[in-house]
């Protein structure tokens, strides 16, 4: 899912400095999951953003509202006439949401509640990790199943690096190395011989090199 | 244009080959370049050039190779695929080629964030493989994209690095295979300790027929010191120094000599290893070694009679298009180094990285500068304070919306009931008794105002407690305490607290004088992780980005440790607060004549000598320092010579373990001599001795720094004086961490909010707005500022209550506000005001 992170109070109360009605729009989707955006982070930084202008001596009035998702228009449509209601809308969807919202409705002054941070799984309660950078050209067919370009921080293709140590990654101690990993891993599947061919230069268009990545499926279009 | 380098050359020849490194600086001044490289002229084959190295911004690498080449020194240029893209990579190495430099050294580099520009963007278009398949590709005419170089094509003799020490180990030599095949001619590899991991490594190269395709060098580097030999087994991730190492090191006098016979032993060792074919030494700052090594390796017999001839037009560029300043300045520079023998030079420019460690160090702020720098600071901590205000208010609210407002009440309810229970077995002759107020909490606190005298001592003690402790639900301090003055006899106090009290409580009976119980805390502890969780961490928590400093009073085992923290006093959530909060007993030089009765009697039967009070206090009521506090020196009260105080002095350090503070009349001029004599029997015991002012800090310091002592640094109740003092000590030569800051206290009801805020401002100056030169410990003499109130000495009475217990109450208020606003070291007197405020800090301590 795409993780997210609250902004800073203080950036999110000087977005909304000149306002005295303004919506907290949480999202559903995979802000919700990730504990950023969702029905009761919207009801915290409600509150909070109450508080903090109450402190200033210029009370705010803060609708709460969550959307199923903020990535679809269909599910925004409820904003048509928000305008008349707020001044300006704090979205704590992820990026996609936010630039939606601003794409669709010029009119509405969004501001970000969250900052997009990456693809990550939800390891337990509380902590998520990268797995995935998005990069449009999957190898993990080749690395045993983990992404060096995600998970190291080099991105090497040929690694371990020389800063490997004892499977940790020198630059995140706390990280495995993953390169160890899929070393180790190819060598009990008896697979190694694979990572002695020399992995040439990626192609880092499909990772965005290339301009805005878009994707049409004709048939979907089509109908 | 293929044109084989020296090295290779070399290496194609069979010679034994030594290759050294230089860091370029982080200046723009060529010229240190070319003195390391005629340093190391005619000592080595080739010299490595880093290309930020450690990722720290240097002259590039390929700008330093060419300076070293116009020294007659042949370049191995190093590129890595940290800083630029495949297009910048080709770019440069066509530009390297061109430039004359035909040795190239392909790394991946090391990752930003070790470095001092951890916010770059890395690169890594590539990595080091792909690189060296650059390059092959570049030789053979091709560029990355397939296109055809059309005109010359560039040519490098082409290395790669390999780690044997970094696992996977039995990855390692497949890598090398890996590199050997993507065009590597030459290897440098990591830095050699370990000589047994070396070898087997390069066995198992063997095996692979990897040795009989590529050259391999040796990396050796001489420690230049224990830290750095240390340093580098602790933090440097692929580097292994074996524990023989350091303990050659930790034996050694000398150890820069040392170090360069370990690299000597270790050259001598790779160099039996089959496939070994030379060296490459990385004297890391430490250049001028490299020569010494290779002497004494015996490996300064290669014919080092090359000569570059570079091909580049740098000096044919200076001349023509630069013409005279230039000119000039080389020049001089030439007149320079011809009056001067190498060695001179090799120190000068030594001596020249240096300083700037120097600088930083003694830095000189005019003093106009500091005046805007501190109002702007002054402003900066109005804003922080109302931040922190508005915080704290809205996380009150926070706590009330989420944890849910019933959770306060029960527990604080608890109280006037117990008290309820408790009186009755009381016995009648007991004063307290009519004073007790039996009402229900909320009532009670709705009249707190009214009722501040009558519900005595708990009122403050609930006060602060419920204002700035986190953990106010459920730990309620309960202070029992039944007046019987004077009765010597042995009354089991806990007979009476019995039937409430379940926490653990301190006994009294090893102290027959002390009827006064103070008792532990009731209910069960939440830690602060367990009652916040529902809130998010960042609301609450605002992590301090500087760091108080370490002052050590006293030696051995029994040294007192203040200050080392990374967050304010109690804030345990937000960072380290390694030391705690401490406290000194204070004792007289002389009898005391001001001392309240109520205080006087724990002490009066060891008035007469100083040294038996002080026994006291640590035997007895479990000082961990004692305060002498020299009042009899005082010019206006008896002005007793200081041979007076220097012989209490002794008297006190010989008769007690513990560490000393030696806290002089405040009289800056008798002080100075005061302190001076005391300083003689105390100093070597690292005794803490003040209060050094403004007029007197000078000589003060001076005598500190011969004893190597710390000092309380003491000034008016101010900020700006404060810093300011500090940095006098600190141009004197003392360190901050011979520091302790005096804010000069004010007691309870007697301007502690005054205190208090500039204590916080000063505090919050150090943690969050980095101000170094307040980033010391703060020492707090509580016990002068209350005994000598007027509140302590009026008798008992139904108005004020019972006179001990006020007093008590006044000294362990006044302390734990001003452990609150940041105190690290508290001074005090009465032996149950220090229980009370130790219970009260361990409890507050708790996570």
């Amino acid at each position: 899912m795409i993780i997210a992170e609250r902004r800073p109070l203080s950036e999110i109360l000087k977005n909304i400095e000149a306002y005295e009605r303004i919506m907290v729009l949480g999202c559903r989707g995979c802000v919700a999951i990730c504990s950023a955006g969702g029905d009761r982070e919207v009801a915290i930084l409600a509150e909070a953003l109450r508080l903090g202008r109450e402190k200033k001596g210029k009370p705010v009035q803060v609708l709460e509202e969550t959307f199923i998702r903020q990535c679809d228009p269909e599910y925004l449509e409820p904003l048509k006439d928000i305008k008349d209601k707020v001044e300006a809308v704090v979205s704590l969807a992820c990026g996609v949401g936010v630039n939606l919202i601003a794409d669709l409705y010029p009119d509405i002054r969004v501001y970000p509640g969250v900052d997009t941070t990456f693809y990550g799984a939800n390891l337990s309660l509380g902590e998520w990790v990268e797995k995935c950078r998005g990069c449009g050209d999957c190898i993990i067919d080749l690395t045993a199943g983990l992404c060096p370009i995600a998970r190291c921080a080099k991105n090497l293709l040929n690694g371990p690096c020389g800063g490997s140590q004892r499977g940790r990654c020198e630059v995140k101690a706390e990280m495995p190395c993953i390169w160890h990993e899929i070393v180790e891993r190819l060598t009990k599947r008896g697979e190694l011989e694979r990572l002695l061919e020399i992995w040439t230069a990626k192609d880092w268009r499909p990772a965005g090199g290339d301009g805005l990545r878009t994707r049409f499926r004709e048939d979907l279009l089509d109908s | 244009m293929e044109v084989k380098s020296y090295l290779q050359q070399g290496l194609e020849n069979g010679r034994f080959i030594v290759t050294a490194e230089i860091g370029p600086p982080k200046s723009a001044d060529g010229e240190l370049i070319k003195k390391k490289a005629r340093l190391l002229k005619g000592y080595v084959d080739a010299v490595n050039i880093t290309d930020c190295q450690t990722a720290i911004v240097r002259l590039s690498s390929l700008a330093s190779a060419v300076l070293v080449m116009s020294e007659g020194l042949e370049p191995v240029l190093q590129m890595t695929c940290r800083d630029r893209n495949r297009i910048g990579i080709q770019a440069d190495l066509l530009g390297a080629s061109a430039l004359g430099i035909r040795n190239l050294l392909c790394l991946t580099g090391d990752h930003p964030k070790f470095g001092n520009h951890p916010q770059a963007k890395p690169v890594f278009d590539l990595d080091s493989i792909q690189l060296l398949n650059l390059v092959k590709g570049l030789k053979s005419g091709r560029f990355d994209n397939g296109e055809a170089i059309k005109g010359a094509l560039p040519y490098f003799f082409v290395g790669a690095a390999e780690n044997p020490f970094a696992e996977p180990y039995d990855f390692r030599p497949y890598r090398l295979a890996k590199k050997i095949k993507a065009g590597a001619q030459f290897i440098q590899t990591q830095i050699i300790y370990n000589v047994d991991r070396f070898r087997s490594f390069m066995e198992r190269c063997r095996e692979l027929g990897l040795l009989d395709q590529v050259y391999i060098l040796a990396g050796i580097t001489p420690p230049k010191s224990l830290a750095m030999a240390k340093y580098m087994k602790d933090n440097v991730p692929g580097l292994e120094v074996p524990d023989e190492i350091i303990k050659r090191l930790s034996s050694a006098k000398d150890k820069k000599e040392e170090g360069i016979q370990i690299a000597v032993d270790i050259i001598q060792q790779v160099r039996e290893i089959p496939g070994v074919k030379g060296v490459h030494i990385m004297a890391i700052e430490w250049e001028e070694a490299v020569p010494e090594i290779v002497k004494r390796a015996g490996l300064d017999t290669a014919p080092s009679s090359f000569e570059v001839t570079p091909p580049f037009v740098v000096e044919k560029v200076v001349e023509k298009i630069v013409e005279k300043p230039v000119e000039v300045v080389v020049e001089k520079v030439v007149e320079k180094i011809v009056e001067k023998p190498v060695e001179v030079i090799v120190e000068k420019f030594l001596e020249k990285e240096i300083p700037w460690e120097e600088e930083m160090a003694g830095e000189r702020i005019p003093l106009g500068t500091l005046i805007e720098v501190l109002s702007d600071l002054k402003a900066s901590l109005k804003n922080i304070k109302s931040g922190m205000e508005s915080l704290e208010e809205g996380l009150a609210k926070l706590e009330e919306e989420f944890l849910g407002r019933r959770e306060h009440r029960p527990v604080v309810r608890e109280v006037p009931k117990k008290r309820e229970e408790i009186t009755p077995p009381k016995e009648p002759s007991l004063r307290e008794a009519p004073t007790v107020e039996v009402k229900p909490f909320e009532e009670e606190r709705r009249e707190v105002s009214e009722e501040v005298v009558s519900i005595k001592e708990e009122t403050p003690l609930e006060r602060p407690e419920e204002k700035k402790l986190e953990v106010k639900e459920e730990i309620k301090p309960e202070v029992k305490e039944e007046a019987k003055p004077e009765l010597k006899e042995e009354v089991k106090v806990e007979e009476v607290s019995k039937p409430l009290i379940e926490a653990p409580k301190i006994e009294e009976v090893s102290r027959p004088v002390s009827e006064l119980l103070i008792a532990g805390f009731k209910g069960d502890y939440r830690p602060l992780s367990e009652r916040a969780k529902k809130i998010p961490q960042d609301l609450y928590i605002d992590k301090a980005t500087g760091l108080i400093k370490e002052v050590i009073i006293g030696k051995g085992d029994r040294a007192l440790k203040c200050g080392n923290a990374s967050a304010i006093n109690f804030h345990h959530f937000e960072g380290e607060i390694r030391n705690g909060i401490k406290i000194a007993m204070e004792i007289l030089d002389i009898k005391p004549d001001d001392w309240p009765e109520s205080l006087s009697k724990y002490f009066v039967e060891v008035y007469h000598d100083p040294a038996l009070w002080a026994k006291k206090c640590v035997e007895v009521y479990g000082a961990e320092a004692i305060c002498l506090y020299l009042a009899g020196t005082d010019p206006n009260s008896l002005d007793l010579p200081a041979d007076h105080a220097k012989k209490v002095a002794e008297k006190v350090a010989s008769a007690v373990d513990v560490p000393l503070i030696i806290w002089g009349s405040g009289n800056a001029e008798k002080d100075t001599e005061v302190l001076r004599e005391v300083a003689d029997v105390v100093g070597p015991k690292g005794a803490l001795i003040g209060p050094v002012v403004e007029a007197n800090h000078r000589t003060l310091s001076a005598v500190a720094m011969g004893y190597n002592i710390p000092v309380i640094a003491s000034s008016p109740i101010d900020v700006n004086l404060a810093k300011q003092l500090n940095i006098l000590l600190e141009n004197m030569g003392l360190g901050l961490d011979k520091i302790i800051m005096d804010p000069s206290v004010g007691a309870l009801g007697y301007g502690i909010e005054y205190t208090y805020s500039v204590m916080e401002r000063i505090r919050l100056a150090a943690l969050y707005a980095q101000d170094a030169k307040l980033q010391v410990p703060f020492i707090c003499s509580i016990g002068k500022e209350v005994w000598k109130t007027k509140e302590v000495s009026l008798p008992s009475d139904d108005y004020m209550g019972e006179a001990e217990a006020r007093g008590i109450l006044m000294e362990a208020l006044t302390g734990v506000c001003l452990a609150l606003a940041g105190g690290d070291l508290l001074i005090m007197r009465h032996p149950k005001a220090v229980e009370l405020c130790k219970l009260l800090f361990n409890s507050l301590s708790m996570s």
